[in-house]
């Protein structure tokens, strides 16, 4: 495989003058289940072989991707990636450059003591099977339960002109399960995801009983809730919200391409832009998190990186050609889904720094407010608009959990939002994901609990 | 790569449903799918990067004692490799267990003709073609404003094949084209910078508007500079394509799923001929559709498309089926087994969502609001409920309507309601249909909906 890379990346350059070029190779096999109320609609295994080419050619890009390792069809590929990108190039009033990276060459296998590989079709089956009689066996109410369990395992070979060569194994295991509770005309539907780099070992941790039943206690719960009031309220965000929050609202605008397009924090590096509470990290190296790996798609080693420093803007997340744009260092956040597609600046984990708060501190001054336990969902827009939609909310009155409430969701401007954050607890959580942004990545967020002074909470009643 | 002919593929098959039949299943369906496809990408004003996109392979499911196994690769070079992709198929359905509603793939049938999904041109198209488009857009959007900024955006053109045989003797073979333009303006004056907006242009032949796009983006965000806040209250809304588009396709749609109606997961079960929204409301999915985004002869499974009335002057008519729910509940499948390529097993999905048009035109209907919101995009719709259709989304930026005008532009509103409850409010359909994805329709307006202001 190496020898075939190296030809490519020569022949980019010797033959067709590119400036850089760099090759990833995938071999990847794939396990995914999909089960309603235990029935498996099908068992389905899958292989995607492929190769992504990319160059720069009179500072532009070309990019071609193919499912082949055949060196007659990765000469058309180059050929091509190496014509488009010149025919770009001709209008171009700002060439693109790439930052210094050190020229890596290394091996990085997969440890792992429970291989999803070895471990038998069947077994998958049985324990799907089990998370789904936990669910539905928990109460009649339960009307519907949808698990799907995804393991991914791939060989990435990467080489570039510049002389780096990585052979790097990855290894996924995800699964979400979702329910539905119906009584007396009402409805509810609730949902929870796992997912780990570590292995199958991911259900001890989480064993598959005790994910059935959180799913279904959650549509329960939700059942009985009662629409929210809408307005101005003091909120308490539980891990699992404060990550979507950190994400969506926070992480994509230090994302250094959004930022570039004329994002809010372009030019508020070294500004405060929340509370002295708030710390902030991206963080490619936590053991077995669902966002870690060793390397990035650019050859560009992961690391934890400080985005955010009791308030004030430390940094941002970085590719090679944003990096060299802010004169900084690339992060190691250049990931591409597949071979099939150009790698983009994507998070890895990202979440909120614990303080010192009880979870009883936090809630004791609170008389009346919201406590977002679990989201739904959430969307960042590029002024720092913010939406996340909560599936397990609470009224908070005079210090004490109430009832549940349901259709909430919490919006504001970012930058004003995290300058009312007023009390962060002292647990921690992360939560795995998938983020969309034109193509999928496998991340985390997370942090611990706190308390927002204010927030829109959006209802209906 | 050798780029395969329209009998090749049939050959490639009906040649593999032949040999897993040989190695044991007992009924087998094979897909084939090849799609070609040419981007430039457009990032802050300038094109940065270009690129071309191969991606083929085989899916295949097997059953055996009714256990459903499926399997695919894009490694298709040689026999051996769709012989293991056969046997990795057969050993998921040996791993499964038996689905005692299995009832067979489809039978075989007669497929209609489609027209406008195919065009040479698009075929064509080199990437100094794409190159021109786009900048045909981007001139018309930084002419026609000052400080608009288009951050991201590109011109897309693609084409694919596909080909289907069971064991039941279903042979299908189809291929079409795409070709879309898009882009995504700010608009910054001082500290100020605007909530993204977006125009965008797809269709099935080369008849894109890259410089309607362009102008018409570059207006949404110039028009978007100045806000006011608005007071929360309960109000009119009027809802262009991009907003129904996220609101049905995150709730309305799921509702209209059979299985979503048989896994008591839907509000509409058991609500067929019941009222559920106004007369004028007519919604039909239609597989057929001239030119229209999901327009093929044949579904995911084989299956002819069709058209099939969803709600019919206000009532509730049909559900969307594929092959196994129709046999479940003893029906035929509508055709609407939807497939993401060779990666996939069927699943059921709409093809295009038609929300038939009325007779106002949209500035008609701006006249008769006397209070409302103009709502263009919505933030957080996929985090609606699926279920409930429950909404808590935001819209950003929206133009707020007074006395029959458009008055400013507001952002970060925040909107919460239920669809169904929505659906029964709508006062008026436009006449300025528009296919957004999936989805194809007009303006509309609805009464009572709560919003929250600051």
């Amino acid at each position: 495989m190496n020898d075939l890379l190296e030809k490519i990346n020569s022949l980019a350059v010797d033959k067709f003058s590119a400036q850089y070029s760099e090759v990833r190779a995938q071999k990847l096999k794939k396990t995914l289940l999909t089960l309603k109320e235990g029935r498996v609609e099908a068992a389905k295994q899958g292989i995607e072989n492929g190769v992504a080419l990319r160059v720069l050619v009179n500072g532009a890009w070309g990019f071609s991707s193919v499912g082949s390792f055949n060196f007659s069809d990765l000469k058309i590929a180059i050929s091509d990636a190496c014509r488009m990108a010149r025919a770009i190039s001709k209008r171009m009033k700002k060439p693109i450059k790439l930052a210094k990276t050190k020229t890596i060459i290394d091996k990085v296998g997969v440890e792992t003591r429970k291989n999803p590989a070895i471990i038998p079709l069947e077994h998958k089956i049985k324990n799907a099977l089990s998370i789904n009689q936990a669910c539905l066996g928990y109460d009649k109410k339960i009307k519907s339960c949808t698990i799907d369990y995804l393991d991914l395992f791939g060989n990435n070979y990467f080489a570039t002109s510049e002389g780096a060569n990585i052979k790097q194994d990855k290894l996924y295991v995800w699964s979400r399960i979702t329910s539905s509770a119906f009584n007396s005309g009402s409805f509810s539907f609730s949902r929870e995801e796992i997912g780990s780099t570590a292995g199958y070992e991911v259900f001890d941790e989480y064993p598959p009983e005790v994910i059935g039943i959180t799913v279904a206690k959650r549509a329960l719960t939700q059942l009985t809730a009662k629409p929210v009031k809408g307005g101005n309220f003091p909120v308490i965000l539980g891990p699992n919200v404060v990550g979507v929050f950190v994400h969506e609202a926070f992480g994509h605008l230090a994302e250094a391409d959004l930022a570039l397009s004329g994002g809010i924090l372009s030019n508020r590096i070294g500004k405060r832009i929340a509370s002295n509470l708030v710390t902030l990290y991206d963080d490619g190296t936590v053991e077995d998190a669902f966002g870690s790996f060793k390397y990035d798609d650019e050859g560009v080693p992961t690391q934890k990186t400080l985005l955010v420093k009791d308030g004030i803007v430390k940094g941002l997340m970085h590719n090679r050609e944003t990096a060299h744009k802010f004169n900084m260092d690339p992060t190691g956040n250049s990931r591409g889904e597949s071979f099939r597609v150009e790698p983009i600046i994507r998070m890895r984990n990202t979440y909120l720094d614990p303080k010192d708060h009880s979870f009883e501190e936090l809630i004791e001054d609170v008389r009346s407010g919201y406590y977002m336990k679990s989201f739904r969902g959430g969307q960042a827009n590029i002024d720092g608009t913010f939406q996340v939609g909560v599936q397990e909310a609470y009224e908070i009155t005079n210090g004490e959990i109430g009832d549940p409430v349901r259709n909430v969701s919490i919006s504001g401007n970012t930058l004003k939002t995290l300058l009312k954050v007023d009390a962060v607890g002292n647990d921690f959580k992360l939560w795995p994901g998938r983020c969309g942004k034109g193509q999928t990545a496998f991340v985390c967020d997370g942090g611990p609990h706190i308390r927002i002074k204010e927030v829109i909470v959006g209802g209906s009643s | 790569m050798v780029v395969l002919k329209k009998d090749e593929m049939l050959t490639l098959v009906d040649d593999t449903v032949s040999l897993a039949l040989k190695k044991g299943a007992s009924e087998v369906e094979v897909y084939f799918y090849e799609g070609h496809a040419k981007n430039v990408i457009i990032e802050r004003g300038q094109i940065t990067k270009s690129n071309k996109i191969l991606d083929r392979g085989l899916g295949i499911r097997v059953v055996e004692r009714k256990a459903v196994g499926f399997a695919y690769t894009n490694a298709i070079e040689n026999d051996d490799s769709i012989s293991e992709v056969i046997v990795s198929a057969l050993n998921a359905a040996r791993a499964s267990n038996p689905d005692n509603n299995w009832n067979g793939f489809p039978e075989k049938n007669h497929y209609f003709q489609t027209d406008n999904t195919y065009d040479n041109k698009i075929i064509h198209l080199r990437s100094e073609d794409l190159v021109s488009i786009a900048y045909e857009m981007l001139d018309a959007a930084t002419s026609s404003k000052k400080n608009v900024l288009p951050i991201e955006g590109g011109v897309s053109a693609a084409s694919f094949s596909s080909a289907i045989a069971n064991s039941n003797g279903v042979r299908g073979f189809d291929r079409g084209t795409f070709i879309e333009c898009s882009l995504a303006t700010v608009m910054k004056k001082r500290n100020i910078i605007t909530p993204v907006c977006f125009e965008y242009s797809a269709e099935r032949t080369y008849r894109i508007k890259p410089a309607w796009v362009g102008k018409e983006a570059a207006r949404l965000a110039y028009s978007a500079l100045n806000t006011k806040k608005v007071e929360t209250k309960t109000t009119n809304l009027l809802l262009t394509q991009f907003a129904i588009q996220s609101l049905f396709s995150n709730t309305l749609i799921n509702a209209v799923l059979a299985d979503n109606i048989q896994r008591n997961q839907s509000p509409f079960k058991g609500k067929l001929e019941e009222k559920i929204g106004p007369e004028i409301l007519t919604i039909q999915d239609d597989g057929l559709l001239a030119g229209g985004l999901g327009t093929t002869p044949f579904d995911g499974e084989g299956v002819p498309q069709q058209k099939t009335n969803i709600i019919k002057k206000g009532l509730l008519k049909n559900f969307l089926y594929d092959n196994y729910t129709a046999k479940k509940d003893g029906k035929k499948s509508t055709g609407n087994a939807s497939r993401a390529g060779y990666l996939s097993t069927p699943s059921i999905g709409a093809t295009n969502f038609r929300i038939l048009p009325g007779n106002k035109t949209p500035e008609q209907m701006i006249q008769e609001i006397d209070e409302g919101l103009l709502i263009y995009y919505l933030q957080g719709a996929h985090s609606s409920n699926p279920v409930t259709g429950d909404f808590s989304v935001v819209a950003t930026p929206a133009w707020k309507i007074k006395n029959g005008e458009i008055s400013h532009s507001t952002r970060g509103v925040m909107l919460a309601g239920n669809i169904y409850e929505a659906l029964k409010n709508i006062q008026m359909i436009a006449n300025n249909e528009r296919k957004l994805g999936s989805i194809i329709s007009p303006w509309i307006s609805v009464s009572n909906v709560r919003i929250i202001g600051k």
